[in-house]
């Protein structure tokens, strides 16, 4: 077999950063192999990616230096994020970007946009559909078609599932898998159920950017888990393998309740969220669970009276009427942590809107402990890295000593040591009475660590069960999530 | 929003994006030299017949639309009607003094203003920002790379809007409502907001070269941008109507015919 991409002795490095992230690595895939890339965030997954198409040093101005590439001479590109791959406001105009650039004239356009967009299942009505109006999987479905139309030999695709729902998910690994079966295919991937059985290759790398283990999938997790799971890479059965150290010394010391009677939320006057009559106590932990744009995040808004709402809705009988009245009351944990920053330094940022400092002092200090950020209290939250991040806007959370916690997919694109942390935070959180409502679109988490689950469908809560953990009911109802 | 901007496709629609662009600029650096204010009225009348009747959009919209505008209209002409300088005194009061120049210079001033709106108004309402800088490519050899930065760019805003609002409910519950300083609030809205926008820009220019974007190659197009028929009906509506105006206002005045600058240290 040929190689059809490769890099020897690759040496790359952040400007102002001390580190290198590549030192002397040498890389070699074969034309039709189907690799899947593995390492904690910021090991150097994506910027390989993008120094084996070309990208960098071309477009993205990062000094590097090698003994020998080899660049495919006809590739594509799959990015993560479905809101920035698109330059034209209709779906139409955007493949007719791509098919503009490789000089294909005016009149064999249409047509080819119409064969591009039924090879990778987006049966539109209309083809001059606006791109907003698609959901997360069709526009990386659109984003796979104008990758489709360069006709690449070698396809580079990094998380290009990361923001999608599983059902998108689902859709744009059945697409992939479908149309580039002979190409070759780079994948960078934190969900890997879904690719494991196509991925053949696996490769491995430490948090330094080395290559710990490249091979077969299968020989590589049964020869490394243990490097694997050590540095928090997700894996298959990583959640089996998870014990719960039972954590049981928190007392109740809080007894909360709150009542949701005929409660709409709206946005621009339209309802967006119903839930009809909801009672939660202290002591349990729910897990809002649904498809993209069901209305989850209404809820979310409503209970925080950040949309207009109406209906009866009480917590601990006092009815809240104004976003005034749930001051203290409530707090809601938002997707991008990057949005709640407000200081300067994580410190600050930690101790911010706290009355008495003095007081907190050895309080801060054990949560620094705690978050692992003690070297780093002088920083500015952005400077921090992903998980850094997520750790401290959800100690943020806590420290307003919230009777009723609101969490937004607080697991969201982290590696698995982080997730795991995090759910034991807020279990304590739980345990001491706290009520958590999360929306998540894992269901690990709803099985391992809910008491109950609420299903939002187009808009309404259509569901509420009661879990009891690592029960045969809970398997069933998760059923129809798990696939 | 939506509905405020959404009228029916009329034959301004199909007009060629820069030829408007060209005829309504130059109608600008002609309103700017008008200075007899028949011809004033004349002019502004043949743009609001069109701004009325050709756009498409319903009245109450037009009305809405335009309310800014009169605004505008009210404020450029009042203040020099009645702080202008002048000889022919109509009115004095403490500082308020109207005389028979300012007043009629206020009146020019105002329909200057409002030609000027109005004009703005016709091709913002008619002409689709894609197709503007399609024609721009075509017709007048814009680079392709700045043509299409824009149009990412205009993309963005829906999004940057959207973002807006999160970042300021996320923030709200961070209980910053409470400590309400507008310049400090500003700037903690400014820099998840600006570092948000940098980023996708960025990620947004990586994904056109991934595309195959290059500035300098040839390429096709995919909405080809021509002139017909209507282009022509628009250059006559406006040499026509504004003949007939020039000439009507010329020998015919229906309003004092004065030039409205204020040349009387000329005359001494």
């Amino acid at each position: 077999m040929t190689s059809i991409t490769s890099v020897k002795n690759l040496r790359l490095k952040f400007p102002g950063e001390s580190e290198m992230l590549f030192k002397d690595m040498s890389l070699s895939i074969n034309r039709g192999e189907k690799v899947l890339l593995l390492g904690t965030s910021g090991c150097g997954k994506s910027t390989l990616l993008q120094v084996l198409s070309g990208l960098v040093p071309r477009t993205i101005d990062i000094p590097m230096k090698c003994d020998e590439i080899q660049i495919p001479d006809q590739w594509g590109f799959v990015f993560q994020d479905p809101d920035t791959q698109f330059c034209m406001p209709y779906v139409d105009e955007e493949l007719a970007f791509v098919l503009e650039n490789l000089e294909v004239p005016r009149e064999e356009m249409s047509s080819k946009i119409c064969s591009l967009l039924k090879e990778v299942g987006l049966e539109l009505e209309n083809i001059h559909t606006p791109i907003q109006h698609l959901s997360g999987g069709m526009k990386q479905r659109l984003a796979i078609a104008s990758v489709l139309a360069l006709k690449p030999d070698v396809i580079f695709l990094d998380e290009p599932t990361a923001f999608i729902d599983e059902k998108g998910t689902e859709q744009i690994w059945e697409t992939v898998k479908r149309i580039w079966k002979d190409k070759t295919l780079i994948i960078v991937e934190h969900k890997i159920e879904k690719i494991l059985d196509f991925a053949v290759r696996l490769i491995v790398f430490t948090p330094d950017g080395e290559i710990l283990a490249d091979g077969n999938t299968s020989m590589v997790f049964t020869h490394y888990k243990e490097k694997i799971k050590e540095y928090g890479i997700w894996y298959p059965g990583a959640w089996d393998d998870y014990k719960r150290e039972p954590i049981m010394n928190n007392k109740k010391e809080l007894s909360n309740t709150m009542k949701l009677q005929n409660f709409k939320g709206y946005r621009n006057r339209e309802v967006k969220i119903v839930a009809d009559h909801l009672v939660v106590h202290s002591g349990e932990w729910v897990t809002i669970m649904g498809e993209n744009g069901a209305g989850k995040s209404s809820l979310l808004l409503a209970m925080m009276q950040l949309i207009k709402t109406s209906g009866d809705y009480l917590i601990n009988d006092v009815p809240i009427q104004k976003t005034k009245d749930i001051s203290g009351l409530l707090y809601l944990v938002f997707q991008n942590p990057e949005y709640q920053f407000l200081t300067n330094s994580v410190y600050d940022e930690i101790t911010y809107g706290l009355q008495n400092e003095q007081e907190v002092e050895s309080d801060v200090k054990e949560i620094l402990t705690s978050l692992e950020l003690t070297s780093k209290k002088g920083q500015h939250p952005y400077q921090l890295s992903v998980g850094q991040k997520r750790r401290l806007s959800v100690a943020t959370a806590f420290l307003q000593k919230p009777n009723i916690l609101l969490l937004d997919e607080p697991t969201f694109g982290q590696d698995s040591l982080n997730t795991f942390r995090i759910l034991e935070w807020i279990e304590q959180e739980r345990q001491k009475g706290t009520i958590i409502l999360m929306v998540t679109h894992d269901h690990h988490i709803t099985e391992r660590f809910a008491t109950r689950l609420w299903e939002v469908q187009n808009g309404k809560i259509v569901t509420d069960h009661q879990l009891n953990k690592g029960g045969k009911v809970q398997r069933e109802i998760l059923h129809e999530f798990i696939i | 929003m939506n509905s405020l901007f959404s009228g029916k496709y009329t034959w301004l629609h199909s007009i060629n994006p820069s030829l408007k662009l060209l005829t309504l600029l130059s109608l600008f650096v002609l309103a700017i030299n008008i200075h007899y204010l028949s011809f004033m009225v004349g002019f502004s009348c043949v743009i609001l017949t069109l701004f009325i009747f050709g756009t498409g959009y319903s009245y109450k919209q037009l009305l809405l639309l335009s309310l800014p505008f009169l605004f505008v209209f009210l404020s450029t002409s009042s203040s020099m009607i009645l702080f202008g300088k002048g000889e022919t005194i109509l009115f004095k009061w403490a500082y308020v003094q109207i005389s028979e120049e300012s007043l009629i210079r206020g009146i020019h001033l105002g329909f200057r203003a409002l030609s000027f709106a109005m004009l703005g108004l016709i091709f913002a309402l008619t002409t689709k920002p894609v197709m503007l800088f399609y024609s721009l490519m075509q017709q007048l050899k814009l680079p392709p790379k700045f043509a299409y930065s824009f149009m990412a760019a205009i993309r963005l805003i829906p999004i940057m809007i959207e973002e807006y609002q999160i970042i300021m409910n996320a923030q709200r519950v961070r209980g910053i409502e409470q400590k309400n300083h507008f310049l400090k609030r500003m700037q903690r809205l400014a820099i998840p907001l600006l570092s948000q926008s940098i980023r996708r820009a960025y990620r947004i220019a990586v994904s056109m070269e991934a595309k195959r974007f290059q500035s300098n190659r040839k390429r096709t197009y995919y909405y080809e941008v021509g002139f017909s028929r209507n282009d022509l009906l628009f250059l006559c509506y406006f040499l026509v109507l504004l003949g007939l105006a020039y000439l009507l206002s010329t020998h015919y005045p229906f309003l004092p015919n004065t030039d409205v600058r204020y040349l009387s240290d000329l005359r001494d």
